[in-house]
Order: C-alpha cells, then sequence, then structure tokens
C-alpha cells in the first residue's frame, strides 16, 4: 500500500515529520519499507515569467527567452514552441539537478547565452510524457520553487502491509491508525451530494442470485457525464502513488478506492441489457473478455456480473471489455458491493487476474462502507465529468452480516502479555483505533465487550484484541522476562548425534562441506547410466517447479557431486576433498507418498597433500578414499563390515570399486568414478567416490565395545610373508587370520603387498605383521613361535598359501 | 709399590685426559680397569704381600681406582658435552619455512551458524527435533491455521509435489509433528532445510531455517522477548539493539517481527539497512489458540511462543556475506574460509 504524507494530513491532523511518521508506523504494525520525497532538491526550480521571446539568430528551432526570476531578468535558450511573452513557467536555474541525474549549468547555445532551462512536467518527474515546457498559472508568486507554489512537495511512503489488515489498505484506514497514535480525531471526507431526476430504479435492476457470493450490492447512476481528462491534481495524486490516469470517471473510482479503501466499479449503461444487473454464477465455459482485452474461459464457481444477457463483469476483480466506460459514455451505473473473500480469490487465482479489487475483496472489504463510497465517488464525478446524479439509490442487501462482539478480560490480557494493563487504559486504546466498548457491558471484574466494526474483519476472537492491544500498548513497553524453567525428559534422536561425529570426522579428515540444491533435472540420475529398474529412476517430481533442470528431488547425491568437482575444476582448483550429507528422497514410500533417507556422498581427487616444498606430489587413490570410510565405519563401531568387489555400481569403474555392507545390509559404494561417467560430467581427472546411506548406517552401528587393560607385559612380534593365488582377496586373508589369533594374538597388520619379480606368475606376496601379548606374563619365545604357527598354518591350509 | 701406583696414575690420567671420543675413552678404562687392566693386575698381585702390607696397598689401590673412575666420568661427560655442542652448532634449519601441512576441512556456513544456534538453545534446555522436507499440506498449511484459499498462503510461494504434499515451506510444521507426539511442558528448537518458488538475488528456491518453540503454562509475550534477546545478544553481541515490533503469522498472535541494530553500520544507516538502521533478523510470536487446537492441547491452560529465523541470513550478516548464491555455488575458495 502506497500513500502520501499529505494525504494523510486531509483525514488527521498530525505533527510527525515523514521520517518520524514511517518510524511510528512502523512500530505498530504498518511497516514502511520505503519513503520517496517528492520535489526533494529541486528549490533552484523556480516560478518565473517570461518577459520577451525571440526567435535565436542562429537557429530555427529554438527561442531566446528574457526571463524574469524575481530578481532580474536573464536570458534562457529554449527548444519548446509552446511558450509565448508573458507566460508563468518553471525555471531550472544553474545548479538544478533534474531526474536522471541532470546537471543544469550556464551555458552558450549556438552563440547565445542560456542561463538555467524552461522545464517541462517530464523533466520534473511530475508525468511520463510532455509535449511542452509546463505553462503555470500566471498568480503564482514569481521567485518560489516550483514545487511549494504547486504544493506538490510530498512524502511517499511504501507500506508492506500484512494479510490481516484490509482495513489499511486505504489512505483514511491508515489514517485511522495515525489518529490513534496522536491521540486527534480521524475526519472522514464530505461528500455533498445533489441527486435529481428520474430515480434509478426507474430504469436500472439489481438482482442476487447468489446471495452468499455477493451479500449486498449496490449502485448509484449518473447521466449526461462527459469523458474526459481528469484535473491535474486527480492525475498528480494518483501517480504519486503509482496508479495511470485513465479519463475522469474510471480514475474517480480508483481515487475513491485509495481513499476509503472499496473498489467500484463503473459501467457504461447503454451496454446493460435491459438495464439489469444479475449477480450469479457463470456457465461453465463460457468465453468472457475483460477490459484489459483479455479472453478468459469462465468456470461455474466463477461469480459474474451479468446484464439481462451475458456476463458484464468477473465480480470483484475486474469489469468485462463489453461494457466499459468508453469516450461517448454518458450513463454511468456505479457499483458497489461485496463478495465473498474465498469466491473472489479463487476466481482471480484461476484466471491469473490480481487486481487492486481483488486484493481487498479476497483480504476482506467493509460491508458498511458501500453507501459512502457510492455518494462520495457519485459526487467527484458529477463534479470532474459534469452530469447529474439520478436521485434514489439501489442498495440490494438480502441478508445482513453479524455483528461481532468479543469479550476481552483484562486477566487474559495479562496472562498474555505477562503485563497488567489498566482496563481504562485498555478501553482507550481500543476506542482510539475505532472499536466499540459497549458501555453497559463493562465489568467491574476487569471484562469488557467489544464491537467490532466491518473495517476490522481479522478481528473474531479474544486473542486477537489482545494483539490490538499490544500493539497499540507498544511492544516495546512490554517487560522482558525469562519464562520459569519446567523441564520434562525429552530425548534427542540418538541420530542426531551420530550425524554430527561423521561430519566432524570428516571435516577433521580434510573434507569441506558442500551443500547442493534437493532437486536437479530428471535426465541426471540417467547420466550414472543405472539399471532400468533401479529405484533411483523413480524420483518425487515437483509439479510447479522453476525449471526442468530442478523439476525432481534427488534420489542421489552423486550428479551434484560431479557436478559440483567439475565447477571447482573448471575454477582450477584441482586438489578436492569434498562431502555432503544431505537427505534424498524416492517416490514410493510411506503413508505420506515419498521416502527420505540421509545419504552422505563424498570425492576426493587430485593430490594427496597441498602442494608444498615438503611433499612428495602423489595423487589420491582408492585407498585414501577407503581409509576415510573405515574410520567412519570404526568410529560408529558398524559390525561385520565387508566389501564386495563383484556388485558395484554402474557408474564405477568395475576394477577398482565396491559394495560396502555390513553383515547382509547394504550400506553403500565406493570407487573410482567410472572414466565414461568422467567424460559426461566433463572431469579431466581420476574422482574417487563413496555414497553412503547414513540411515542404514547408524541402523548397523554398535556401541562402544568395552575396552581391555593394556598388558604390563612387553609384547612380541612376528613377520611372515605368504605366497597366495592373486584373486584371493585381503579381506579374506585377514579374516583367516584374525579366527586363528587365538587367546595370545592382539591383532595383524598387512605392511606388504608385491608382485612381480620372485613372484610366480598368478601369485601375490602378502607379509603380515602379528603382535602377541599376555596380561599376566611375559611370554617365552616357545609360547610366540607356537601361537604364531598355527596362525600361519591354518591361513595356508585354508587360503592354499604358502610360506614365501 | 708406592711409586709404581704414582706411575700408573699419571700414566692413566694422561690418557684420559688424551681421549678423543667416547671410543678411544672406553678402549682406555679397559686397559686399566678391564679385566686384563694395568690395575686389575695390581690388584691380583695383592696376594703375593704379606698380611701387614695389605691394608696399606689395598688403600692405595682403592683410592687410585677412585680417582681414575672419577676422571674417568668427568671425561665422558666432557666428551658427551662436546658431541651435542658439536651437533647442535652443525645442524641449522630455516625455521620460517612452512610447516607440513594436510588439507583442512571445512563445515558449510549454514552447519556452523545451525550448530552455534542449536548450542545456544540446548544450554536453555531446547530439544532438537527434525520432520520431513516434503511436507503434508496439513502439516505445512492447515494445522498452522493457515486454510486453502486464504491470502496468507501468498505469504510464501509453494512447490507441490501432489495436491496434498509440498516441499515445506517453512519448519514451523515440526511444531504440529512435536506437540502432537509430545505432551507439554516442551521447549524445541527445529533448524531443517525449507523450499520456496522464488529465485532472484535475494531469494533461493532452497535455504533453511530454525524454528523454536517453548510450551507450557503462563508462559507470557515477555518470555518470549526475553528468551530471544538473550538469544541474539549470545550470537550478534553484548549491547545489541533489539526491537520488536507488531506483524502477523496466521499461527502466532500477537505476532512479531524482530529486527537487530544493523551490524554493518551499527545503526546509522547504511545500503545493508536500506538506511533505516535496523536488520529484521526473524518473525515470532504467541502460539495462536487454533494451533491448539488442532493438537488437542488445551489453549486455556497452556500457553506458550514460537519463533522462526533464516539461516542464510544470519550467516550473511555473521560474514559479511552478501551474495546469497554464494551458499549453493560450492566453490572451495568460498567453502575453505569458514
Amino acid at each position: 500500500m502506497i500513500v502520501t504524507y499529505n494525504w494523510l494530513k486531509e483525514f488527521v491532523d498530525f505533527d510527525y515529520s515523514p521520517q518520524d511518521l514511517a518510524d511510528r508506523l512502523t512500530m505498530v504494525g504498518l511497516e514502511v519499507e520505503g519513503i520517496t520525497f517528492i520535489g526533494d532538491g529541486f528549490d533552484t526550480v523556480i516560478v518565473a515569467r517570461l518577459e520577451k521571446v525571440e526567435p535565436h539568430p542562429n537557429a530555427d528551432r529554438l527561442t531566446v527567452c528574457q526571463v524574469n526570476n524575481g530578481h532580474g531578468v536573464v536570458q534562457v535558450v529554449c527548444g519548446a514552441t509552446n511558450h509565448k511573452t508573458g507566460d508563468t513557467i518553471a525555471l531550472a536555474q544553474p545548479g538544478s539537478v533534474l531526474p536522471g541525474d541532470f546537471k543544469i549549468k550556464k551555458s552558450k547555445i549556438r552563440g547565445q547565452e542560456s542561463v538555467g532551462m524552461l522545464c517541462s512536467e517530464k523533466e520534473l518527474g511530475l508525468s511520463s510524457e510532455a509535449a511542452g515546457i509546463m505553462i503555470l498559472d500566471s498568480a503564482l508568486e514569481i521567485g518560489t520553487p516550483v514545487f511549494d507554489a504547486l504544493k506538490l512537495k510530498d512524502a511517499v511512503l511504501e507500506i508492506g502491509l500484512t494479510p490481516n489488515r484490509p482495513d489499511c489498505l486505504s489512505v483514511v484506514g491508515i489514517a485511522r491508525e495515525v489518529a490513534a497514535m496522536c491521540g486527534k480525531p480521524l475526519t472522514l471526507p464530505l461528500s455533498t451530494l445533489v441527486a435529481r431526476g428520474v430515480d434509478i430504479t426507474k430504469s436500472a435492476g439489481v438482482v442476487i442470485d447468489d446471495s452468499q457470493g455477493c451479500p449486498r450490492y449496490a449502485a448509484r447512476m449518473i447521466r449526461d457525464v462527459k469523458i474526459g481528462p481528469s484535473p491535474d491534481w486527480m492525475v498528480q495524486r494518483l501517480e504519486s502513488i503509482g496508479l495511470r490516469s485513465i479519463n475522469n470517471v474510471v480514475d474517480v473510482t480508483n481515487y475513491v478506492m485509495m481513499e476509503l479503501g472499496h473498489p467500484m466499479h463503473a459501467f457504461d449503461f447503454r451496454d446493460l441489457v435491459q438495464g439489469e444487473i444479475i449477480v450469479k454464477r457463470a456457465t461453465e465455459k463460457e468465453p468472457f473478455t475483460t477490459l484489459d482485452d483479455a479472453k478468459h474461459q469462465l468456470s461455474s464457481e466463477d461469480l459474474m456480473i451479468c446484464d439481462g444477457e451475458r456476463p458484464v463483469a468477473l465480480a470483484g476483480v475486474m469489469g468485462g471489455l463489453n461494457s466499459e466506460v468508453r469516450e461517448d459514455t454518458s450513463i454511468i451505473l456505479l457499483e458497489a458491493a461485496y463478495f465473498n473473500p474465498t469466491i473472489i480469490r479463487r476466481t482471480s487465482k484461476r484466471h491469473g487476474l490480481h487486481t487492486e479489487s481483488s486484493h481487498r475483496f479476497e483480504r476482506g472489504a467493509d460491508i458498511d462502507m458501500i453507501p459512502v463510497v457510492l455518494d462520495r465517488a457519485a459526487a467527484l464525478i458529477a463534479d470532474l465529468a459534469g452530469g447529474e446524479i439520478a436521485a434514489g439509490l439501489i442498495d440490494v442487501y438480502p441478508v445482513l452480516l453479524p455483528k461481532v462482539e468479543i469479550t476481552l478480560s483484562a486477566a487474559n490480557t495479562a496472562k498474555i502479555l505477562g503485563i497488567h494493563i489498566d482496563l481504562q487504559q485498555i478501553i482507550r486504546l481500543l476506542k482510539g483505533i475505532g472499536l466499540d466498548v459497549v458501555s453497559d457491558k463493562i465489568d467491574t471484574d476487569g471484562t469488557i465487550v467489544v464491537g467490532v466494526p466491518s473495517f476490522r474483519p481479522d478481528l473474531g476472537r479474544e486473542i486477537d484484541l489482545i494483539e490490538e492491544v499490544a500493539r497499540l500498548y507498544g511492544y516495546d513497553n512490554l517487560p522482558i522476562t525469562m519464562p520459569r524453567a519446567c523441564f520434562e525428559s525429552q530425548l534427542e534422536k540418538p541420530e542426531l548425534k551420530l550425524e554430527a561425529k561423521v561430519r566432524n570426522l570428516l571435516v577433521g579428515s580434510g573434507f569441506s562441506e558442500i551443500i547442493n540444491y534437493s532437486f536437479f533435472a530428471p535426465s541426471a540420475a540417467r547420466k550414472l547410466h543405472l539399471a532400468a529398474d533401479d529405484q533411483r529412476l523413480e524420483s518425487v517430481r515437483i509439479l510447479n517447479p522453476l525449471n526442468e533442470d530442478q523439476a525432481v528431488m534427488r534420489t542421489t547425491l552423486v550428479p551434484s557431486m560431479l557436478d559440483t568437482l567439475a565447477r571447482n575444476l573448471s575454477h582450477r582448483s584441482t586438489d578436492l576433498h569434498l562431502f555432503e550429507l544431505r537427505p534424498v528422497f524416492f517416490a514410493s514410500g510411506d503413508e505420506n507418498g515419498s521416502r527420505q533417507e540421509l545419504h552422505l556422498a563424498a570425492a576426493i581427487s587430485g593430490q594427496k597433500a597441498p602442494l608444498s616444498w615438503n611433499h612428495t606430489k602423489e595423487p589420491v587413490d582408492f585407498y585414501d578414499m577407503k581409509g576415510v570410510l573405515e574410520k567412519i565405519l570404526t568410529l560408529l563401531c558398524v559390525k561385520d563390515p565387508c566389501f564386495d568387489s563383484e556388485n558395484s555400481e554402474t557408474y564405477l569403474h568395475p576394477g577398482k570399486s565396491a559394495k560396502i555392507c555390513s553383515g547382509k545390509t547394504i550400506l553403500g559404494y565406493i570407487g573410482e568414478v567410472h572414466p565414461q561417467v568422467l567424460q559426461e560430467f566433463d572431469l579431466g581427472q581420476e574422482v574417487y567416490l563413496l555414497e553412503l546411506n547414513l540411515d542404514k548406517v547408524f541402523e548397523m552401528a554398535g556401541n562402544y565395545a568395552a575396552f581391555t587393560v593394556p598388558s604390563k607385559f612387553p609384547a612380541v612380534e612376528r613377520d611372515s610373508s605368504l605366497l597366495i593365488k592373486e584373486s584371493v582377496e585381503a579381506q579374506k586373508v585377514l579374516a583367516v587370520a584374525q579366527k586363528s589369533l587365538g587367546k595370545l594374538g592382539q591383532n595383524i597388520v598387512i605392511f606388504d603387498v608385491y608382485k612381480g619379480k620372485g613372484v610366480p606368475a598368478g601369485k601375490k606376496s602378502i607379509a603380515l605383521r602379528v603382535r602377541y601379548s599376555s596380561p599376566d606374563k611375559t611370554l617365552t619365545e616357545d609360547e610366540v613361535a607356537k601361537a604364531h604357527g598355527k596362525l600361519i598354518k591354518s591361513v595356508c591350509h585354508q587360503l592354499e598359501a604358502e610360506i614365501r | 709399590m708406592k711409586d709404581r701406583l704414582h706411575e700408573l696414575e699419571k700414566d692413566a690420567l694422561a690418557a684420559i685426559d688424551g681421549a678423543g671420543s667416547p671410543a678411544t675413552l672406553q678402549e682406555i678404562r679397559v686397559a686399566f680397569l678391564g679385566k686384563k687392566g694395568a690395575v686389575t693386575d695390581i690388584m691380583k698381585g695383592m696376594r703375593d704381600l704379606t698380611p701387614e702390607e695389605r691394608p696399606f696397598v689395598g688403600a692405595l689401590v682403592n683410592s687410585l681406582k677412585e680417582s681414575l673412575e672419577s676422571a674417568f666420568t668427568s671425561r665422558s661427560s666432557a666428551l658427551q658435552q662436546a658431541a651435542v655442542n658439536e651437533r647442535i652448532s652443525s645442524e641449522k634449519i630455516d625455521i620460517s619455512l612452512p610447516g607440513r601441512q594436510a588439507f583442512s576441512g571445512s563445515k558449510h556456513p549454514v552447519t556452523l551458524v545451525t550448530e552455534e544456534i542449536v548450542e545456544i538453545f540446548g544450554k536453555l534446555g531446547f530439544c532438537v527435533e527434525e520432520g520431513p522436507e516434503i511436507e503434508r499440506d496439513f502439516y505445512n498449511f492447515e494445522a498452522l491455521n493457515i486454510p486453502k484459499d486464504h491470502p496468507a498462503r501468498d505469504m510464501q510461494d509453494t512447490f507441490y509435489v501432489s495436491e496434498d504434499l509440498v516441499l515445506r515451506t517453512h519448519t514451523s510444521p515440526v511444531q504440529i509433528r512435536s506437540m502432537l507426539k509430545q505432551k507439554p511442558p516442551l521447549r524445541v528448537i527445529a533448524p531443517g532445510t525449507v523450499y520456496r518458488r522464488d529465485s532472484d538475488i535475494t531469494h533461493s528456491p532452497m535455504f533453511h531455517q530454525i524454528e523454536g518453540f517453548l510450551v507450557d503454562q503462563n508462559v507470557t509475550f515477555g518470555d518470549l522477548k526475553g528468551i530471544l534477546t538473550h538469544f541474539l545478544t549470545n550470537c550478534f553481541g553484548d549491547n545489541l539493539g533489539v526491537r520488536f515490533r507488531p506483524s502477523f503469522f496466521p499461527f502466532t498472535e500477537p505476532s512479531a517481527e524482530v529486527d537487530i541494530a544493523c551490524v554493518m553500520c551499527g545503526g546509522n544507516g547504511c545500503r545493508v539497512c536500506k538506511g533505516t538502521g535496523w536488520l529484521e533478523i526473524l518473525g515470532c510470536g504467541m502460539i495462536d489458540p487454533k494451533v491448539f487446537k488442532s493438537v488437542n492441547y488445551d489453549a486455556e491452560q497452556l500457553s506458550g511462543f514460537a519463533f522462526g529465523m533464516g539461516i542464510e541470513r544470519i550467516a550473511m550478516l555473521k560474514y559479511g556475506v552478501s551474495d546469497l548464491r554464494l551458499f549453493f555455488e560450492n566453490d572451495l575458495r568460498f567453502l575453505r574460509q569458514f
């Protein structure tokens, strides 16, 4: 909502400066989002008189003017043609800065000195078009600033209104709040109306067919109007709040809507077949053209204003092209009505028509305001467009809307606000904004009954009034307290801790966290070459995406991770350790029709360590990624982790990837990204990737195993190199060895793996270091040899290995 | 005998003094005090002495041994000292060269701010709760007093998945889910991802919010002011200007918008605060009785407050990030700075 300072002053006599007013409005809940000053900084543009206008000696299209500025006469060269000697004009003196940062300087134009510029309305920002310079009223005093002389100095306040305050969608509505804050009365605009001639009911009739959609419909008629442009004051006022002037009749309906808040519509009466207005629902699929020349197909839910034959307006939203006011219109039927907010909102949404009118009706218009605006507008039209207001008024109001009365107790007010406000003060505050405190119902125990005027449809419950009291009392005046502590045992989801642990571990391991949008293109998952029946291809689709690249919810974090890597590589960030810990979504699932799963994607690429004098250059490999994964699994005590190299993912290198399981539960996948996928994502270097279903990982997370007391006796280590078939995986060797550790074995480390010279083809050498110790004695050579021999023997036996 | 011992001592001390390394010193030691050493030889010859001579010579030999031992010890430590001196004077590195670095990781600024806020409220007894990001219309709107066909729905442009499913537009549905799940009193803080159908320089279709609420008996608007003032001064610093001004949310009444004094200009007015000196930081209010009704709480007995704030907005103010899009571009050069 836009209002101007001067306009507000017409209805309440306040003393605040524009800035002060803006601050105060903000603090009562009408947030001023911006102030623009009209005429500010234009004090050097003054009223002046043309003493002499002569043709320029050296230019056909220019004139040389002698201009009286109140102190003397200066010479100005002017390119306009609409001025003559004796005219009063606006002179921009040297030093003036006009809109568009146009600086006025003393200059010479084709050899003639020019001290300033004669201005048009456009150059002063008063209108968007101008045919020539602005010719002013000769009664204005020469030498005074133009904006002062024309009383155009004003401040435009842009107010961001919340949807609960339709009453403030008018200058008077906001003036009511200002009146309450400064304790001055609100003066409503007066309309003196002379109605005569044939009574309106003799030539027009109104029938409400749908009183639920339209509880009240009123009309007035004005005959013999002359459609033409509006006077300057009207044009300027409308333009100051961002409205375009159309003609004198339409401008009046807009002006009164802005002034009093109630939308109106003017019909050309000759277009209303049989002079009739019928308010009813539309016929399904009936075509209708609104006055902006847009064609609509109506729905049977749309409420229409019809004449004897056809629809003439989309009720409360926009009039029809078939009955709009034109240049030769002479009889006006002026409509003011109340329409059901929900119906108007649906129609407005359905047809994509959001208008000043629908905006007000869908938030709740003021039904009691109808006769007031009708008289105000009729009087203004008669004033500006001539004509005669027909005698009588049509006012069809079949069902009176019930009066709202609310009981408010001072005790409940104190209970919510935390401060006791005296009942008399509450009454004073509420009366200040026009609420009616029913005087014979003020109870000594501290309750009052408040009658809610029709302009406040947002007030219906006691809590609504408590908010009004708080707002008017001032939020800043309410106390600052701390709640009385009353604790109940509330347990947080244990997964939250695990999630934090994983995140901290990754950050500690050198990874940077990324956050990508939760949606991606439907084609994104397909770029991973997934099998046709893969559930990741069944994504949740957004019905109204912003664009196709954000049309479905992510089912995997991998594509966005690869895109992020590619983008960083293009920025020459080549050593990348990134992770994303976010949910993915699947179409099938629980009662919600979708399932959310927490995933982790981590990726590494580039060098193992940052470039430095003391690091050797070495690129990351599979085992760097696996090391991080193992840390995660160990940290969370995941039971029986194992890796399956046979059933990996389609987007991973088949020889360098694995499925990660805990027992039979699949936790995720790890591996080098498939060279072909690298190409498709424009990745020029190897990437190692990990994606985990953290929900599953957390499910398989174990408790911290009981610790063992470290032995006081020395440990002994034994190394053995084993020759074994190349196809036997290390995890197998470790598993067998682990089982044969016996009582004395502590742990096993693979400290060397070797293939090549000295090792037969098809075999590899694996070197194990086993640590033995006893909690209660120093082990003898014999005991260690026996234990180690047994271990190596079972590995050799079970895996067809031999000691090298 | 006595002279012989004197002679021996003289020779030995001279040899010890002349030893240039611990190894030579050890050889000298063996030569004099070893099993076949000169002093040992004399000791062996003791049995040839008369019983009268023995104590006298024995005392002399012992004294010689002591004297030599002490000489060996002092020479040994002198040699060690010399070796250490030699080592430290020959070893010198350029300590100004950079140390050996591993890559340092970083949390996303959204995570950092979330953790900080959750920690502040955690100390006040607020528990973390979560809810689904694809949410039922009921939880996201209806139960929060935002009926269908209500203009308040225009406050949030919504992504729809079906007629009944939306990408949640705020974290407020967690209020409903928590209250349906638990009995009062309740203190909950609920961080999460939210979505609005809006994308430009100042709007992202996905962003993050934190919702918090407290339900108990006799909770007042004053308590709301108290808790949030505590939070804001903890988050942005002491002596921070904080103001509460009336606003509207369908699920709270009275509702308030909270502003803090502009952290960029200190309240004097700048581009960031659009010259007002204030920055809008969060929305809050007393939980509307209709919300209590939708979760079958007794609004006569209970009251409570709720608040919600945008995490990116707070991160932008805390870290001086001027462009919202930076949070989702995932440029390592940006992320590494946190």
